[in-house]
């Protein structure tokens, strides 16, 4: 099936997605983890709902991209767009699911005055990192360090 | 996000920041705090939000594609007066929220829970402070000979029982309530800002932005700790079980299905431009919307109780007990949460009084019907006021006293017996400066 031919609805999230975003959650990665989308949900409902966007297929959650606008973080002083968490179902890849959702967020981070959009991929995820390729993003500057305490 | 903030002239600022004092006295609380629980937040501040750059053409109805009003005065007096009373009936929700909730926001059991309430009440007192904004920023005298100044006096002299809507007039019990009534009465909110943000009248429609995105906050005050009580019951819990929470959707649905409107009406709004749904449209939404939230906590309940299942397991046991009823896997139907009948327990719209059971059964003896709803509805909530003066009611009309028009129309009546004192009734909230100075709301751009 093509894209214009997936009957996906892209649409804002809201508190009614939880359930949903949870199950998707555990499709991907196993665990069933309702009390982290409760609180990160809950997080992103009161700072800018609007950005927060999920893929709706036949009433059920079949993709959701949660990210926002800030300024002022490392260096950082115009507003950024950062895409924070995103998930698709894994029998819906290649649907260009992500792609909706991505663009439909970068749109508001643009309505926002956001000049770029920031996102943090794991080497080792070389699938995400190839879908945010696709998109247009490239390898910045910007390096992330960790240490253990 | 295009926003212009906005003051109210000083002695209106001064009269919400004097009702806040008597209604909302943690406000102060919630700020000292506020960055302990929402750390990355902007500071809440009591003021106006204008969303600039929205559409500026009718968007339905029989003006569709004209510019929209900017000023009461363009429009024709009926028009202008369902604007007039949508604004007024918004702010007095808004208002009486904040006086529901404040009732029992102390006896919530969890801290976050009750700062969360508590952030909501402040957001909701905005809300009400936006309300305000558009009737003294306009000019109101073509459709109502009620000045500015007194129309902000009116609203904030309501007390429950007074309020325009029902769902406003009824008491909080317990902190389920609280929870309940976000999930449930703002949702209905959500409905109405999301349809006033095509208004014809566009400083409404201007309004509707921030509120909607502060909405959705308000939304998750109520689903994520009834989500988190469902685990808590499921894993028999003394402090909260299914019943109870069942019980409280039994109180407040009716309620919110009648703040949209007779199921009749609604026509004008949409011929006017107000709104793009009628009543009973909005309402079929809402009413399987929520549907969706007691699908949701079930499976939360059922996730819980049973860890072992896998995610398809437990949506098909859930299926097994709706379709089937009794128990499979040591889960009860009767421990799961259920819809209750659209028509059940109504007072306003198409089955007002008709005494529609829980299932949707029909009652011929009031009394049966009486002790019916009392098994369905808190224990809290039927020694109550309001439900007395509901079972007065249902029996005059049962005795073909009243029609069931005729009591839509004088519910809820909230009688306060020795709960306020007499001599508040003599305080004026709105208050002239001594030196004249009052006027003059400032706008500045706000992001």
């Amino acid at each position: 099936m093509t894209e214009s031919e997936t009957p996906v609805r892209i649409r804002q999230l809201e508190d009614t997605d939880i359930g949903g975003i949870t199950a998707l959650d555990e499709k991907i990665g196993g665990q069933y983890r309702p009390e982290i989308w409760e609180r990160r949900i809950g997080y992103y409902l009161r700072r800018d709902p609007e950005a927060l966007v999920v893929a709706e297929l036949d009433g059920k959650v079949a993709g959701f991209m949660l990210g926002e606008v800030r300024s002022g973080e490392f260096g950082l002083e115009e507003p950024t767009g950062w895409i924070e968490v995103m998930g698709v179902d894994p029998d819906l890849r290649g649907q260009a699911i992500g792609r909706r959702l991505a663009e439909r967020m970068l749109s508001h981070f643009q309505n926002q005055g956001a000049s770029s959009v920031r996102t943090l991929v794991d080497e080792t995820m070389t699938e995400i990192a190839s879908f945010f390729d696709s998109l247009g993003f490239e390898p910045a500057p910007l390096r992330s360090f960790v240490k253990s305490l | 996000m295009n926003l212009t903030k906005t003051y109210i002239p000083k002695k209106f600022h001064q009269a919400v920041v004097k009702w806040q004092e008597t209604y909302l006295p943690d406000y102060d609380f919630l700020l000292d705090n506020w960055d302990r629980y929402f750390p990355r937040d902007t500071r809440f501040e009591l003021c106006a939000f204008r969303e600039m750059g929205m559409c500026n053409e009718i968007e339905c109805g029989e003006q569709k594609g004209s510019t929209k009003f900017r000023q009461a005065a363009e429009m024709e007096h009926q028009q202008g007066l369902h604007v007039l009373g949508a604004v007024k009936a918004q702010a007095s929700t808004e208002f009486g929220s904040i006086q529901q909730h404040q009732l029992t926001l102390a006896r919530a059991q969890e801290e976050e829970e009750q700062f969360w309430i508590l952030r909501m009440m402040a957001e909701e007192l905005r809300h009400g402070y936006q309300m305000f904004h558009l009737l003294l920023e306009d000019d109101w005298s073509a459709v109502t000979d009620q000045s500015g100044p007194e129309m902000v006096e009116e609203i904030l002299s309501m007390q429950t029982g007074s309020h325009i809507l029902g769902a406003f007039n009824v008491d909080f019990d317990s902190f389920i309530d609280n929870v309940t009534f976000c999930a449930l009465i703002d949702r209905v909110g959500k409905y109405q800002l999301s349809m006033q943000r095509i208004s014809a009248y566009k400083p409404m429609a201007e309004s509707m932005p921030q509120m909607l995105r502060e909405e959705a906050f308000h939304l998750a005050a109520g689903v994520v700790p009834l989500r988190r009580w469902m685990e808590k019951a499921a894993q028999d819990s003394v402090y909260i079980t299914t019943q109870d929470i069942q019980k409280a959707i039994n109180k407040w649905l009716p309620r919110g299905l009648e703040m949209f409107g007779d199921e009749r009406g609604g026509g004008t709004n949409v011929r006017y431009g107000l709104k793009p749904m009628k009543n009973a449209e909005a309402q079929a939404q809402y009413y399987q919307e929520v549907g969706k939230v007691v699908r949701d906590l079930n499976m939360r309940f059922i996730r819980a109780r049973l860890p072992e299942l896998s995610l398809a397991q437990a949506e098909s046991l859930l299926e097994k007990l709706l379709a089937d009823g009794g128990s499979s896997r040591g889960i009860s139907l009767e421990e799961l949460i259920s819809m209750p009948h659209r028509d059940f327990f109504r007072r306003r719209g198409v089955p007002a009084f008709k005494m529609v059971g829980w299932a949707g059964e029909n009652f011929d003896d009031v009394e049966a019907y009486l002790r019916h709803l009392t098994v369905h509805l808190p224990d809290g909530y039927r020694a109550g006021r309001d439900f007395k003066d509901y079972a007065q009611m249902i029996r005059r009309v049962a005795s073909a006293e009243l029609t069931g028009d005729e009591a839509a129309r004088t519910m809820p009546g909230l009688r306060r017996v020795g709960g306020v004192c007499p001599c508040s009734r003599a305080v004026r909230w709105v208050v002239e400066e001594p030196d004249g100075n009052g006027s003059g709301g400032q706008a500045q751009a706000a992001r």
